[in-house]
């Protein structure tokens, strides 16, 4: 059965840059590759295994200037690529630079029936840099398909999925009849890392990039989003001694003249 | 204003109660979709088996049209939320934190944690709110309608988690564990550090969620629990973004990882860099006399 999995380069979050108001700088931060789409991906590779199935790779270049971000946005696909699909179908535009649910997920519905249609769809829970978990849901409603998310475990049935999934308090067994969009946690396997041969051979696998105008959609109106660092004060302080028990006292000196500790 | 509510717990009452308050719409009528029992705080509650992925789909024809649609940051909210919005095509912004009367306008963290972006408020909008950033309370009796809806998913069964009823978020003092420690039972020297300072324990995602070494309530996190005590001591914790953001309210941080370049000095006002191993029970013993215990 053919699977696809919807891939977001997501902005690094350990690499903020702000200007000295304290606006983040979106259009020079990196992008990488967000982090529980791997396991989205490696699921899907599993079931494209046992199934003899094709694994697409969506994806919607969301952060702006496109110009700046998209050999950024390139190398995330090619990762993707490398960890099991096989072919990639993408959206890169102009007129996209904003993370917005409503509006990625109605390009990727866009995309999704056009291209290849498989009947399952994986995400990660969330992204690494909205951490949002809506857009599986959106998606799945966009397409006219089920859901589930937070999904730790995924077994693929004849027509359905039987899912194991988070609902905070308790976890829920679904069967999931399909078509469906599955969202999946981060521990629900532990990807692999590609070998040199699938990263070589990710770049001769078909990655196509079309725009809003190809998808027959209109330009997004760019809704220009106030972004700010979240500032905390810490004192950093390294403790340093030539003992560890030199070490030790200092820090519970320390710890007492802050008042957090009681003598 | 008119606001429909899904909650698929009575604790979240207080966060959207709180939401509506400070967002100015205490007037507001009031409709509330829920698996559990409100008695009060709603104009109308309509009763269902379960918060399904579609249950406000379902539910959409019988009810009507909202202004905003509220729910808590819950798992099982946050999907059915947003599939009922995805439907409408109407926008939704998640674990909002703050409402701007004034400047009309809505907050949410990005960045995990690190950056924060402001969005217009306009209507029709869905959101779902943050736990633990509002309180509030509004009276009314409401009128209770019992439906009868079957989703379009399958419950197979049910599994309890297993849960030791610990109250980190409201913890003085938490002391963290992290993939620093190699074996289950070296968290006995940070059981006993905590017994010591007369703290709790708490844990990064991967001792919770990946070793299953301690239950999901002492998880710290952007996806598990915040911490607003006076101390927050992270041992064998790298410093993960949606591990320490979580820790942004706690007076003072003190860091304890071997690796001198962990980003969690960045995030420290005490940092020590050494082996835990060496420096737990050497730590320990001079506590325990300095404190007299
Ligand atoms: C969407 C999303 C949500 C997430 N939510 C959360 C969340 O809520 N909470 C969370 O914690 N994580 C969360 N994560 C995961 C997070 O990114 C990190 O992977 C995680 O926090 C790492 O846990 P850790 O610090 O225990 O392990 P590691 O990153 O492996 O760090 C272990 C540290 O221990 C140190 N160490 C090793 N041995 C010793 C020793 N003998 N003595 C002293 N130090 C030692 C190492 O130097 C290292 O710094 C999330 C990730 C994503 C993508
Ligand atoms: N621009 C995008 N292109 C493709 N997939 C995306 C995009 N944004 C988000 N996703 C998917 O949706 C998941 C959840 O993202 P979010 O709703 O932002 O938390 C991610 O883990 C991805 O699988």
């Amino acid at each position: 059965m053919d699977v696809g999995v919807i891939v977001k380069a997501a902005l690094d979050v350990n690499v903020l840059r702000s200007d000295p108001s304290g606006r983040i700088s979106i259009e020079s931060i990196p992008l990488v590759i967000s982090e529980y789409d791997r396991n989205a991906i490696y699921e899907g590779a599993k079931i494209c295994e046992s199934t003899g199935g094709k694994l697409y790779i969506y994806s919607v270049l969301t952060w702006g200037p496109m110009e700046r971000k998209l050999k950024d946005f390139e190398n995330v696909i090619r990762e993707a690529l490398a960890l099991g699909g096989e072919e990639a179908f993408t959206v890169v535009d102009k007129s996209i630079n904003s993370s917005e649910p409503m509006y990625t997920s109605e390009i990727l519905a866009k995309l999704i029936s056009k291209y290849g249609s498989p009947k399952l769809i994986l995400a990660g829970e969330a992204s690494t840099d909205m951490t949002s978990s809506t857009l599986a849901p959106y998606l799945a409603a966009k397409l006219g398909y089920n859901v589930a998310t937070f999904v730790k475990e995924l077994k693929l049935g004849d027509g359905y999925v039987e899912v194991l999934r988070d609902a905070d308090e308790r976890l829920e067994r679904l069967s999931v009849s399909l078509p469906a969009v599955v969202s999946v946690t981060g521990e629900i396997n532990t990807p692999r890392l590609p070998t040199l041969i699938q990263i070589r051979r990710a770049f001769r696998k078909p990655l196509h990039k079309f725009t809003l105008a190809d998808l027959g959609l209109s330009p997004i109106m760019s809704r220009y989003e106030d972004y700010k660092v979240v500032t905390v004060k810490r004192k950093n302080v390294i403790i340093e001694d030539e003992s560890l028990e030199g070490v030790a006292d200092k820090l519970i000196e320390h710890l007492i003249q802050e008042g957090v500790v009681k003598r | 204003m008119k606001v429909l509510v899904l909650l698929d717990s009575n604790k979240y009452v207080s966060d959207i109660h709180g939401f509506i308050m400070k967002a100015g719409f205490s007037d507001a009528s009031l409709v509330a979709v829920s698996n559990v029992e409100v008695s009060e705080g709603f104009d109308k509650v309509y009763r269902v088996g379960d918060v399904s992925s579609d249950i406000l789909v379902k539910l959409g024809s019988e009810i009507g049209d909202f202004d905003l649609y509220l729910a808590p940051h819950s798992k099982k909210c946050i999907e059915a939320l947003s599939f009922y919005a995805g439907s409408r095509g109407i926008p939704i912004v998640t674990e909002v934190t703050d409402f701007s009367i004034d400047e009309g306008r809505i907050y949410r963290n990005i960045l995990s944690g690190r950056g924060l972006v402001s969005y217009k408020f306009t209507t029709p909008m869905a959101i779902t709110i943050a736990t633990g950033k509002f309180k509030g309370s509004i009276s009314k009796t409401p009128e209770i309608i019992n439906m009868d809806i079957s989703p379009s998913t399958q419950l197979l069964s049910t599994e309890e988690k297993a849960f030791g009823g610990v109250d980190i978020e409201n913890a003085d003092i938490v002391v963290g564990v992290g993939r620093g420690f190699k074996a289950k039972e070296d968290l006995d020297m940070a059981f006993e550090l905590a017994k010591v300072l007369g703290g709790e324990v708490g844990c990064s995602r991967p001792i919770a969620a990946d070793y299953h070494w301690l239950d999901e309530d002492r998880w710290i996190g952007i996806s598990g629990k915040k911490i607003r005590g006076k101390l927050y001591i992270a041992i064998g914790i790298s410093g993960a973004p949606q591990h320490i953001m979580a820790a942004n309210d706690v007076k003072v941080i003190v860091a304890i990882n071997k690796d001198k370049n962990a980003p969690i000095f960045e995030y420290a006002d005490y940092g020590v860099v050494a082996d835990l191993y060496q420096f737990l029970p050497v730590f320990l013993e001079r506590l325990k006399t300095r404190l007299g215990v």
